[in-house]
């Protein structure tokens, strides 16, 4: 079981160390651990040994070994290799590693491995009893984030349709994770579980950081807060007292209730279907008071005509 | 193997720079930090003496054995710092911090830790990652210091598949969330068995004097449904923008065809599901289920009535 453990230390090692980029035949002759393999056995091996690397985290680059660019050769640079180091207290690993422990992406705890790289932990506390799923696959989540980091773009398919989008960050929210991202200058929203084959496109900072975007902002919004239209239209709703309780938690408002105990509120609405939707989700304990033509689209909406 | 390799990689090249920057490491100190048996402890030091650089001669070998109880690593000064996180781990791990402190409760270390790594892995670029979970600061911190102290609570409860409001004494377990929404498992009182509560249609909370001796082995938090016999059952075609439903529902589902979703949908009152037809509108259709088909009529006629339409 140790043989390839010993022989990814040697490689890393010496990539570590060579100063300059080493071809693949060159490691095979110097590297202990792969010599005395055909050529077929060596291709596998090497190739399965870069892939375990850079699932590691580790920048293995590839660059040309002499200026004519005739041969391509590995290399890691050392100073991209270490993490810039954010100077934690044992405390404070403590503290992440409590937190990766109860918080789950993907089904797995979220990262064990990385407080050991960034120190271990030396905890004796029991695990707190609150777990926190953020559902979600860690890979394709590390993909976009890694090209949200480097500012590229990335290019995948969507809803049946190939994207080319410049990623500004990912938010959690509601259950699910999204991509805020600019397609053709316009701020879109993509559910990353809807998102098909992620890779980056294109080279590093190749957009520019947009301060007016507020990633958090935009994944919290409510559904109808985002939308078509362009003017927010000021729609007033009232809740029964049976519901005011649970709108007013949905809404996030503090609760002001008439005496009655019904509660009215006044939306921005630019989102139309989606407010519909959103309202009818009450039954008929709730109702729009006006406009007179967001009543009517409900309306229709209750008859089946729209 | 290779997800065994990567792990033992990882906490190799975590250790050895830590080792070499804390001289006076014990062996026990080592294990603790890192999650090794001092047998593994061993065995992995026993590995790195036999690695190093090309020639893999005494003077190219890393030095790494126990003196009694201390850890020696030497000429291995290109392992010195430990390798940077992927960008998955960076991900999940700032992730995980996030949503601890957006769940409220967040210990003074973890505010100055999840700021430290920010600014580390993410200079300049500190808002590319944003994690929010729906605050229930007050309930939540409450419940949880209920289950903490094994004290009985009282809760005011609208069930999500029962358009029904009732009053009951549980027994908090433990908190926790699922796809964005917060849950209490307990053991309640009034149904003489576990049940899985979701803390956003808990509508009041009143803490008791009253203490209970929890489970020594609670089960695992995580939603459950189980369709009773009563339930009242309906076939619905759901289309795309609709599909949504299965993320948020405890649904059957019977065919995919990728464009339509063919569901089950099962409720304890017709009129939860009548609800949800009337919300989706045009975007799902409902095939069979009597009960519903009443439930949505009755509920569309009131609608009308109350728009005066």
């Amino acid at each position: 079981m140790s043989r390839p453990v010993e022989r990814i230390l040697n490689l890393l090692a010496f990539l570590l160390t060579a100063g300059r980029p080493v071809t693949a035949d060159e490691i095979r002759h110097t590297v202990a651990g792969y010599d005395q393999q055909s050529d077929e056995a060596f291709r596998r091996t090497f190739e399965r040994d870069k892939a375990t690397l850079r699932r590691l985290g580790i920048p293995l680059e590839i660059r040309p070994v002499d200026r004519w660019s005739v041969e391509q050769g590995y290399v890691v640079p050392p100073d991209r290799y270490r993490m810039p180091d954010p100077d934690l207290n044992d405390e404070e690993r403590a503290a992440l590693w409590l937190a990766a422990q109860v918080v789950r992406i993907g089904g797995r705890p979220s990262g064990p491995d990385a407080v050991l790289k960034l120190g271990g932990a030396r905890t004796t506390a029991g695990v707190e009893p609150l777990v926190v799923n953020l559902g979600e696959e860690p890979d394709r989540l590390g993909v976009l984030y890694e090209a949200a980091v480097d500012r590229r773009k990335v290019a995948f398919r969507y809803r049946g349709r190939d994207r080319e989008v410049e990623p500004h960050g990912l938010g959690h929210s509601r259950g699910h994770w999204y991509l805020v991202g600019r397609e053709d200058d316009e701020v879109r929203v993509f559910r990353v579980d809807r998102i098909e084959n992620p890779n980056p496109v294109g080279p590093d900072n190749a957009f520019a950081p947009d301060p007016d975007l507020d990633v958090r902002a935009v994944v919290t919004a409510q559904p109808w807060e985002a939308g078509p239209e362009d003017e927010p239209t000021p729609v007033i709703v009232r809740f029964d007292p049976e519901v005011a309780w649970w709108a007013s938690r949905r809404l996030g408002i503090d609760r002001q209730e008439s005496p009655d105990g019904s509660l009215e509120v006044t939306l921005e609405v630019r989102h139309l279907e989606a407010f519909i939707g959103w309202v009818l989700s009450f039954g008929d304990q709730a109702e729009v008071v006006s406009p007179p033509e967001v009543r009517q689209a409900v309306v229709d909406r209750i008859r089946g005509v729209a | 193997m290779s997800e065994r390799t990567a792990r033992r990689l990882t906490r190799i090249l975590s250790m050895l720079p830590w080792v070499i920057s804390h001289p006076e490491a014990t062996v026990d100190e080592v294990c603790e930090r890192f999650g090794y048996t001092r047998r593994e402890l061993l065995a992995d030091l026993d590995l790195v003496f036999v690695c190093g650089l090309p020639g893999y001669g005494p003077g190219d070998l890393m030095v790494a054995y126990t003196e009694g109880d201390r850890v020696v690593v030497e000429m291995a000064d290109y392992f010195a710092a430990a390798p940077r996180l992927s960008p998955s781990e960076a991900l999940a791990l700032l992730a995980a911090a996030m949503s601890v402190q957006a769940a409220g409760d967040a210990p003074d270390a973890l505010v100055s830790a999840t700021e430290k790594l920010t600014r580390a892995l993410l200079p300049g670029a500190e808002s590319v990652l944003a994690v929010d979970i729906d605050p229930e600061p007050e309930l939540v911190t409450r419940l949880r210091r209920a289950a903490r102290d094994g004290k009985v609570v009282e809760i005011t409860y609208t069930s999500l598949s029962r358009e029904e409001t009732t009053t009951r004494q549980v027994e908090p377990w433990s908190v926790f969330v699922d796809l964005g929404n917060w849950y209490l498992s307990a053991f309640c009182r009034m149904a003489g068995a576990e049940r899985v509560f979701r803390i956003d249609r808990i509508r009041s909370l009143r803490e008791t004097d009253e203490t209970f001796q929890p489970p020594a082995e609670p089960p695992p938090p995580r939603v459950r449904y189980t369709p009773s016999e009563d339930d009242v059952r309906a076939v619905i075609t759901l289309h795309p923008p609709a599909r949504w439903v299965v993320d948020y529902y405890p649904v059957e589902v019977l065919s995919d065809d990728g464009d339509r979703l063919r569901i089950v949908f099962s409720a304890a009152d017709p009129m939860v599901a009548a609800r949800l037809l009337l919300r989706l509108g045009p975007h799902a259709v409902l095939e069979e289920g009597e009960e519903v088909a009443a439930a949505l009529s009755d509920l569309r006629n009131r609608l009308l009535a109350r728009y005066r339409a």
